[in-house]
């Protein structure tokens, strides 16, 4: 009993809305499992999410919530989902949810969490996410997960401004004050002469690690025609990259598991940093089947949310590197999470990116704590595309550009870049746009 | 081939320890530690705190049962000059590591002036629960020792012997019956067993954890809760325990794994819906940190504060950290509003009970 009475069963979102526009609550529920049913002693019916904090209040508060769909070119499949909080001292903070194919859905929930945010103490963001968390009842998949982590970052952005500090410091690092290693991807580099002139590149510019994807997409069931394919167009890249460079394969979960076991097992030869998503991220024994049969690392990750989505392939020891995204996986709070739990079994960090600019610097942050880090991805060429430019202008530095083979890291407080509305108004919101579809030659659908 | 062996060169100090590196100078950087033993007059009970200082003139506060001279040393080696707020970077198998974590978080607090569980994103919570050992209204629950046992394997008898001692306490007083991991596993499941309509908060460590497949037999005969982690000093174990389901409750203490150390295992408790209760034998920067910690994470349930019963050991506590810490309200322990751990330590009441 005596538990019970300190549950404070408040609907934070209600209490705050009826502030806001003093608007009747509406409650539709009328089960018996509504919180606002259960009247007596400590139920806390009317309490906002406030109530018993005040004196532990910083004095911050957020005062607005804007979200922004940002298209680079108007059918983008990918525009970036940018939400910003203003607070009532001036200090603003930016944070990313873009969610490929999905940034309407996207834009939409963090406009339902307005609630949860509006009002609240900024520098509470571990009970904030928790309440948007757990508040929302039906858990999170990857709509909601990104939405959580557009707002997550924001409040993180806003906490180390508060503080004085870049958030890695608040994260207890950096444990390389020289940044953060990084990879760049390896897009359509098959030739000998192309991976030749990669290398030495690399070498020029310090960077250690690539990753590149399998040439085409796979059957249920592949032979030796593909099979030897995949596999000398992994070999290719040892034999002209060189021993020093690590190299990563990202199988994008085009193979099955099945097919999965064969190529992992024969590239083993070639000491792969990684093999990637070798099959689809939702069945851990599946993936596990094909992990247990070779000795090539395997990683994955990208589309999981939160600590409970890696949950059993960290307890089962599946796999060897974990690639949460911070976009996904709620934010710089669930990544530092997920790190965190990876750690104590042994497995290692190379966070997922391929999105805007803001996740891209957020991550590094988390990454910077980390101690059981190895590299850092972000969806971009050793030279400099279009993007990178876009960007540049964006911040006024070559955000996600490395240096000696490092993303440096800021000095600045919180996340530590400067973006203005106006900015980004150049790239207005072209819609939601599918991610490609393709499919097998017989028409059935293909994961690619 | 120069380039080759150029690269390798960089490649092999990029994955170099970072110690030199992280020694870089800064405002924040460590420039003294020092070690302050201190023993309560009547109960005997020894705690060591950690004073450190840094460049700009901050200083740090923290706890652990004991600091052997060459443990010290070791850590002054590793941290003098280095950054206080690096507090990703401890070695969590360090016999210091908790003391070491608090006052750098304290210092970390202090430098962002700042309370700890706002650095940490909190607070989750605006009070925290707490128990002791000896029932006073003003806790909100009660630690009962179960008896030692005569012999092994005693049955019904030693159930009896437990039962009773749980039918002294006031109806409806929630208690803990601890047995420090004393019992055998046919004990332990026993006594689990028969005191599941009392209704325990938990049976904290009924057993040794040394063998999973032993703690399993104890918690497959009950839905009594079980907690275990004094005394658990590898994340690893922890994981199993909650990875297998056989635990209800997790305990690291305090004073070994430090506010970050506990953190991290709240976090892996958080993936099994379960919650921490830090274990905490020591003095009062002891209990200043385990409030910071359950104001910085959601799943905390409760906290042991091992109050003497001696008044004369509560002075000096109150005289270490003054302000009513360690004195909860309606069962409940005040969070704090100060910057850091939000105490002041009395360095003059250091050398008063200065353990010889």
């Amino acid at each position: 009993m005596r538990r019970r009475s300190f549950l404070t069963l408040g609907s934070a979102g209600l209490a705050l809305a009826q502030k806001r526009s003093q608007r009747t609550p509406v409650l539709d529920c009328d089960c018996s499992f509504a919180p606002q049913q259960q009247r007596g002693r400590g139920a806390g019916l009317g309490q906002s999410s406030l109530a018993g904090f005040e004196r532990l209040q910083s004095g911050l508060k957020v005062m607005a919530m804007k979200v922004f769909g940002v298209s680079l070119t108007p059918t983008s499949d990918r525009p970036y989902v940018f939400c910003k909080l203003e607070t009532n001292q001036g200090l603003v903070g930016w944070g990313e949810g873009t969610l490929e194919g999905k940034a309407g859905a996207t834009m939409a929930c963090i406009e339902d969490f307005r609630d949860f945010v509006i009002g609240a103490d900024p520098m509470q963001v571990e009970h904030i996410w928790q309440s948007m968390y757990v508040h929302s009842f039906y858990r999170a998949g990857p709509v909601m997960g990104s939405a959580m982590s557009a707002i997550d970052q924001a409040l993180w952005d806003i906490r180390g401004k508060a503080l004085g500090v870049p958030v890695y410091k608040l994260l207890g690092g950096p444990l390389d004050p020289r940044g953060v290693r990084g990879y760049y991807h390896a897009d359509g580099v098959r030739t000998p002469e192309a991976l030749a002139k990669l290398r030495e590149t690399a070498i020029q510019q310090g960077v250690s690690c690539f990753k590149t994807g399998l040439p085409t997409y796979y059957e249920w069931i592949e032979t030796r025609k593909k099979v030897s394919a995949a596999v000398k167009s992994m070999q290719i890249l040892r034999e002209n990259l060189g021993p020093e460079i690590d190299i990563a394969v990202d199988f994008h979960a085009k193979t099955s598991p099945s097919v999965a076991s064969i190529l992992v097992k024969e590239v083993e030869p070639l000491n792969l940093l990684f093999i990637e998503e070798p099959c689809p991220p939702e069945n851990v024994q599946a993936m596990a089947k094909i992990a247990r049969r070779s000795t090539t690392p395997i990683a994955t990750g990208e589309r999981l949310v939160g600590l409970f989505g890696c949950r059993e392939l960290i307890e089962m020891g599946v796999v060897d590197i974990l690639q949460t995204d911070i976009n996904h996986v709620g934010g710089i709070t669930g990544l530092w999470k997920v790190s965190q739990m990876a750690a104590v079994s042994g497995i290692s960090m190379a966070p997922h990116a391929c999105e805007g600019p803001i996740g891209g610097l957020a991550t590094l942050h988390v990454n910077a704590a980390m101690p059981n880090f190895v590299v850092q991805e972000v969806c971009g060429q050793i030279q400099p595309g279009p993007t990178d430019k876009i960007w540049q202008d964006w911040l006024g530095f070559p955000a996600m550009r490395m240096v000696e083979g490092r993303f440096p890291l800021s000095q600045k407080p919180g996340l530590g870049f400067d973006l203005t509305e106006e900015s980004l108004a150049k790239y207005p919101f072209g819609g939601t746009r599918p991610m490609a579809r393709v499919f097998h030659e017989d028409g059935s659908v293909a994961e690619w | 081939m120069n380039r080759i062996i150029n690269r390798r060169m960089r490649l092999s100090v990029a994955f170099a320890p970072q110690t030199a590196a992280a020694k870089t100078d800064t405002g924040d950087s460590i420039t003294e530690m020092r070690w302050f033993p201190v023993r309560e007059p009547r109960s005997g009970n020894r705690y060591t705190l950690l004073r450190m200082k840094t460049r700009s003139g901050l200083t740090g506060w923290g706890e652990c049962a004991h600091a052997a001279e060459q443990d010290s040393r070791a850590l002054e080696k590793d941290w003098i000059g280095k950054s206080a707020t690096l507090y990703a970077a401890i070695d969590s198998s360090s016999p210091l590591a908790g003391a070491l974590d608090m006052a750098l978080l304290d210092i970390l607090g202090k430098a962002c002036r700042a309370p700890l569980y706002r650095v940490l994103g909190g607070p989750t919570r605006h009070k925290v629960r707490a128990f002791t050992d000896s029932n006073e209204a003003a806790f909100s629950a009660v630690a009962v020792a179960a008896p030692k046992p005569a012999s092994r394997n005693q049955g019904k008898s030693y159930q009896n012997q437990v039962q009773s001692l749980i039918q002294q306490l006031p109806e409806d007083r929630d208690f803990v019956l601890s047995a420090q991991g004393a019992l055998t596993h046919g004990d332990a499941a026993s006594v689990a067993h028969a005191i599941e309509a009392s209704h325990p908060l938990w049976f904290d460590e009924p057993c040794s954890v040394s063998n999973l497949e032993t703690v399993r037999k104890v918690s497959g005969e009950t839905v009594t809760p079980l907690g275990f982690g004094r005394g658990i000093s590898d994340a690893g174990v922890f994981q199993a325990l909650l990875r297998e389901g056989l635990v209800d409750i997790v305990r690291p203490d305090i004073a070994q794994w430090g506010i970050s150390g506990a953190r991290r295992i709240a976090v892996l408790a958080e993936a099994y819906y379960v919650a921490i209760a830090p274990n905490h034998d020591g003095g009062p920067v002891g209990t200043a940190a385990a409030i910071q910690l359950a104001a910085s994470v959601p799943n905390f349930f409760i906290q042991h504060v091992p109050l003497p019963h001696d008044p004369k050991d509560r002075e000096m506590r109150s005289a270490i950290v003054s302000g009513g810490l360690e004195t909860p309200r309606d069962g409940f322990l005040q969070v704090p509003t100060g910057p850091g751990l939000g105490i002041e330590v009395n360095e003059l009441a250091l050398e008063k009970y200065r353990a010889a």
